[in-house]
């Protein structure tokens, strides 16, 4: 029982920070973005690219994979989501499917089908009673954990956070007291893809790296952030502490192949009984 | 407006495949050439395997070609993605029956392909050849036209089951993919340990999940001596990664093709110690030394292209059996192909082109193939297969037993 | 197609997401299936059965969500697709699970030759959507549509004129679920084989290109869309037969990155699709803001 529980927080580790980022990148840009897992996948294999085929230390890669993941999602939002940025949501949220697929293709269409893993050993675990975790996990964690902190202080404590914070409540009101919302827009999006990036170079170290892996993160993503309600840093990360613990506690009551629909199921259910979320400040109908 | 009907006529959604074998012209492919279509996994689950596979009928045509053809006709082979996904098959062996007029469909992969095209072979005539191990394939191939290049999935279950015993595990669980192919060789392992060293009901897991670790949890509860998972190389890679940071000490014992070469980088030295088990190819048939060099290969002793070979033999069979029926239609070519592969007593070749020259200077042959013997039953199933147990060791396979599967 | 049609009933139309659609074709597809091979009826009365049970799943599946914003809705619709997905993969005593279901009786079979029974399929399908397309045409030009559409622009409105845009939204849905239903059982009859890897989430993104591409609320951009549609899919196969410098496993992601790129294309540069809905000459019509 007490492993379970380490298991799901494992998981929530994972899905915070991408987490985080799909919530910030909903308030900013005002559609659900899809392509979050597009982003991972190119995030992962910048950082393999880097690691195996080129032999940089693991540390260099993971640095390479945020910034790769920054330069992706700051392009894509400049060529082809802000030119629609009058659009209805909609169809934005169906131009970033579309976009999924051309990232996680051109990926296989480089780096071809095959799983593939960091130059990594794995690791056996610490045994603490009955719980097994190890090192690189807690690493994992901790990582989550600083991202989540520092997001928040970024949102809360300096002047550029609190701009998009005010852009993502109403950009009209934002754009009249002065905030120059297209410089927050490049700033929001570097930084929630930078940390895509990273979440990549977790997901690759905790999966199996390949074309596909941020497709499947991508609904427990989703659930997490709606969860926590969109725009809530904290939220996200509950959230996703709370998608983790469902999941692996479904397993004991219902048959383990079902185990996807507890995102969705998640899902449905919030925003059916609580459309704000968790955490979330409850939409105001103009 | 006369709109209605030229709309209807572009929109038919899959139907417009049908509709183009009414309107195109057959005379867009010679009338000469011998049309043959491939239909290999080349993405989703099957797609480690359908690169080599696509290639391997590639080449094999390219040099029956070369060498002046068959029936002193060209092949014309035209190469389709069927995605692992039984929808874009259908749709796909749509477009290879009715605009490329083709013959044969070979290299379909996963069960669920090989089934979901089969009606619509059925109904065309056409003949397939597979490497999938549904035991539903015989059943349901009720015209005799399906071919396969793989041994059914309870067997080669069984014989892993069996070689399992022989080493001495007492306690097992067992879980597999969700998949209609890793489930049947589940159930085939379930069958030969029997109920009694079964520690829990076996389970199934979805691929594509963003973790594995409850699943993994249940599987190691009450310490198995061994654990049976049945399952594709990037579901497995997860699934192992967890399973050893689980700091599980038990015997992890899967099939070959999920601890393939890409799992074995994937996870470096934790690999070590996995058994696994698979129906080989001849290591020391000369069939399958030819198809190293042509596929460029080293031979390093491990088992490489298991499919690829497989694909190389599918071709290579059923240009002999065109040779040797005088002809390309289904029922003759059909018989031909037990003859020019099954039986004793015959020439004994290892490759397309001595099997052509032989035909044509009038002698019987056995086609002995780079994936297995190809020796058929009447239902069209290889008669048997060898399968091999390997254990990794120091990143490598070391074979640990064989078991002749008859 | 006849999918098409549904969705575009739901969205083009009321402005409602629905993203399972592939949910409601499986639905239709295996009680089809399961209706006319295993229950033994007619195939012919197991299609209609398999609509209108597709029909009342979609009327329970709006009346639940149907208060959500439309890009809520969309996420909640997806998940119901691949929950019936879940379902028919695991409930093996009902839908024999991974391995598919196998068909074994053909519907309109008067003992034809394989070649004129797909003529004569081909026509009782180009027959049903040509029906559906009346009958759509008939729900966006009556009296009924202008209210959709006014939900749709904008419900508040709507609302404050004294439409219950909910029990409007909920038949439309319903209306539109029967459609793919219909698809479903057709589909599963024609090809005698379905297993849930037919129904991925990916169908229902196939079929939302075609609307998109056509032009929402328009059901002859519809069509039009949902040939441009198939002809990229099917057709980007024989770029396959005069390429020869790619592999074809290379040439499997090309078609995708092109699929994509395709719709980004059309969605940047033409919002409201190739053939977009035609204006209306009413004074009371609103202009889209």
């Amino acid at each position: 029982m007490a492993q379970v529980i380490v298991n799901g927080i494992v998981s929530a580790a994972l899905i915070a920070p991408p987490a985080v980022a799909f919530s910030m990148l909903f308030g900013i840009l005002r559609f659900p973005n899809f392509a979050i897992g597009g982003y991972i996948t190119v995030g992962v294999f910048a950082a393999y690219a880097m690691n195996v085929p080129l032999a940089l230390p693991f540390w260099v890669a993971a640095l390479g994979a945020t910034l790769a993941g920054a330069v992706i999602v700051w392009i894509s939002d400049q060529i082809i989501f802000r030119p629609m940025r009058t659009s209805a949501p909609v169809t934005l949220l169906v131009v970033s499917i579309a976009l999924t697929f051309v990232l996680e293709h051109s990926v296989r269409l480089i780096f071809g089908p095959d799983v593939k893993g960091f130059n990594l050993p794995l690791e056996r675990p610490i045994t603490l009673g009955q719980i097994h975790i190890t090192r690189s996990q807690i690493h994992l964690i901790g990582t989550a954990l600083f991202i989540i902190v520092f997001t928040h202080l970024l949102l809360t404590r300096t002047r550029t956070g609190r701009a998009m914070r005010a852009m993502a409540d109403n950009p009209e009101l934002a754009e009249v007291r002065g905030i120059r919302s297209t410089l927050i827009r490049v700033v929001a999006t570097l930084y929630c893809g930078a940390l895509l990036g990273l979440s990549g170079v977790s997901a690759g170290f905790d999966l199996a790296i390949e074309p596909l892996l941020g497709w499947s993160l991508t609904i427990p993503i989703i659930a997490a952030a709606i969860l926590g309600g969109i725009g809530s840093v904290y939220g996200a990360m509950l959230g996703a502490v709370l998608v983790g613990l469902a999941e692996e506690f479904s397993t004991l009551i219902l048959p383990s192949s079902y185990k996807i629909a507890v995102g969705f199921g998640i899902i449905a259910m919030l925003l059916l009984l609580r459309p704000q979320g968790l955490l979330g400040q409850p939409e105001i109908k103009k | 407006m006369d709109f209605s009907t030229s709309r209807r006529r572009i929109l038919t959604g899959s139907a417009i495949a049908a509709l183009g074998s009414t309107l195109s012209p057959r005379l867009l492919y010679a009338n000469d050439a011998i049309s043959i279509g491939s239909l290999t996994p080349n993405t989703g689950g099957g797609a480690p395997y359908g690169g080599n596979m696509a290639a391997a009928i590639r080449r094999t045509v390219d040099q029956i070609n070369a060498s002046g053809g068959v029936l002193n006709r060209q092949i014309k082979l035209t190469q389709e993605d069927g995605e692992t996904n039984p929808e874009t098959a259908t749709r796909a062996a749509d477009k290879l029956i009715n605009v490329n007029q083709v013959i044969a469909i070979l290299g379909t992969w996963a069960s669920s392909v090989t089934l979901g095209i089969m009606p619509k072979c059925q109904s065309a005539n056409i003949i397939q050849m597979c490497t999938s191990s549904s035991d539903d394939i015989p059943i349901r191939d009720t015209k005799g036209l399906c071919f396969n290049f793989q041994i059914l999935n309870p067997v080669w279950g069984r014989a892993l089951g069996k070689m399992a015993i022989d080493r001495g595990f007492k306690q097992f669980k067992l879980m597999a993919l969700n998949n209609d192919f890793t489930r049947s060789i589940l159930t085939g392992f379930e069958e030969a340990i029997g109920p009694g060293r079964l520690l829990e009901k076996p389970f199934y897991y979805n691929a594509n999940q963003a973790s594995y670790k409850a699943e993994v949890s249940r599987l190691l509860e009450g310490n198995p001596d061994a654990v049976f998972i049945p399952a594709y190389v990037t579901d497995f890679t997860s699934v192992y990664k967890d399973i050893y940071r689980a700091g599980y000490k038990g015997q992890v014992i899967t099939v070959t093709f999920a601890a393939s070469e890409p799992f074995k980088k994937a996870v470096g030295a934790a690999a070590d110690g996995i058994l696994h088990g698979f129906p080989i190819p001849p290591l020391d048939s000369p069939a399958y030394k030819q198809y190293l060099q042509e596929a460029g290969l080293q031979d390093n002793g491990q088992i490489q292209h298991p499919y690829g070979t497989a694909c190389r033999d599918q071709i290579s069979v059923l240009a002999l059996a065109i040779e040797k029926a005088g002809t390309t239609e289904a029922e003759a070519v059909k018989r031909a192909i037990y003859d020019v592969s099954t039986g004793p007593g015959k020439k004994v070749v290892y490759n397309v082109l001595d099997g052509l020259k032989a035909l044509r200077a009038g002698e019987k042959i056995n086609y002995s193939g780079a994936g297995s013997a190809v020796e058929f039953d009447q239902n069209r199933q290889l008669i048997g297969r060898d399968i091999q147990l390997y254990q990794i060791r120091n990143g490598r396979d070391e074979i640990i037993a064989t078991l002749k599967v008859r | 197609m006849i999918l098409a049609q549904g969705l575009n009933l739901q969205w083009g139309i009321t402005g409602m997401v629905n993203f399972g659609v592939a949910g409601f074709y499986a639905i239709g597809a295996y009680t089809g299936g399961i209706l006319s091979t295993r229950v033994g009826l007619p195939p012919e009365l197991a299609i209609v059965l398999a609509a209108a049970g597709a029909g009342v799943v979609g009327l329970i599946v709006s009346l639940l969500t149907m208060r959500l914003r439309e890009d809520y809705f969309a996420i909640v619709t997806l998940g119901f697709g691949e929950i019936v997905r879940l379902l028919a993969l695991n409930e093996d005593w009902l839908t024999e699970g991974p391995r598919g279901l196998k068909i074994s009786v053909r519907p309109f079979d008067f003992g034809l030759t394989n070649a004129s029974y797909a003529l004569v399929y081909l026509g009782a399908v180009a027959f049903t959507i040509l029906i559906i397309y009346v009958i759509c045409e008939r729900i966006r030009s009556s009296p009924y549509g202008r209210v959709l559409r006014a939900i749709r622009e904008d419900d508040v409105v709507a609302s404050v004129l004294g439409k219950n845009i909910v029990r409007f939204r909920v038949q439309v849905f319903a209306i539109g679920s029967i459609f793919m239903g219909l698809a479903g059982a057709l589909f599963a009859h024609y090809v005698q084989n379905i297993s849930p890897d037919t129904f991925m989430p990916m169908i229902a993104i196939f079929i939302w290109m075609s609307v998109i591409v056509g032009g929402y609320g328009n059901n002859r951009g519809l069509l039009l869309g949902a040939g441009i549609v198939m002809v990229i899919l099917e057709g980007s196969r024989f770029l396959g037969d005069f390429v020869s410098f790619v592999n074809s496993q290379q040439l499997a992601s090309i078609r995708i990155i092109l699929i994509g790129c395709i719709l980004m294309v059309v969605l940047r540069f033409k919002p409201r699709g190739l053939i977009p809905e035609p204006k209306f000459s009413s004074p009371f019509e609103r202009t889209p803001d």
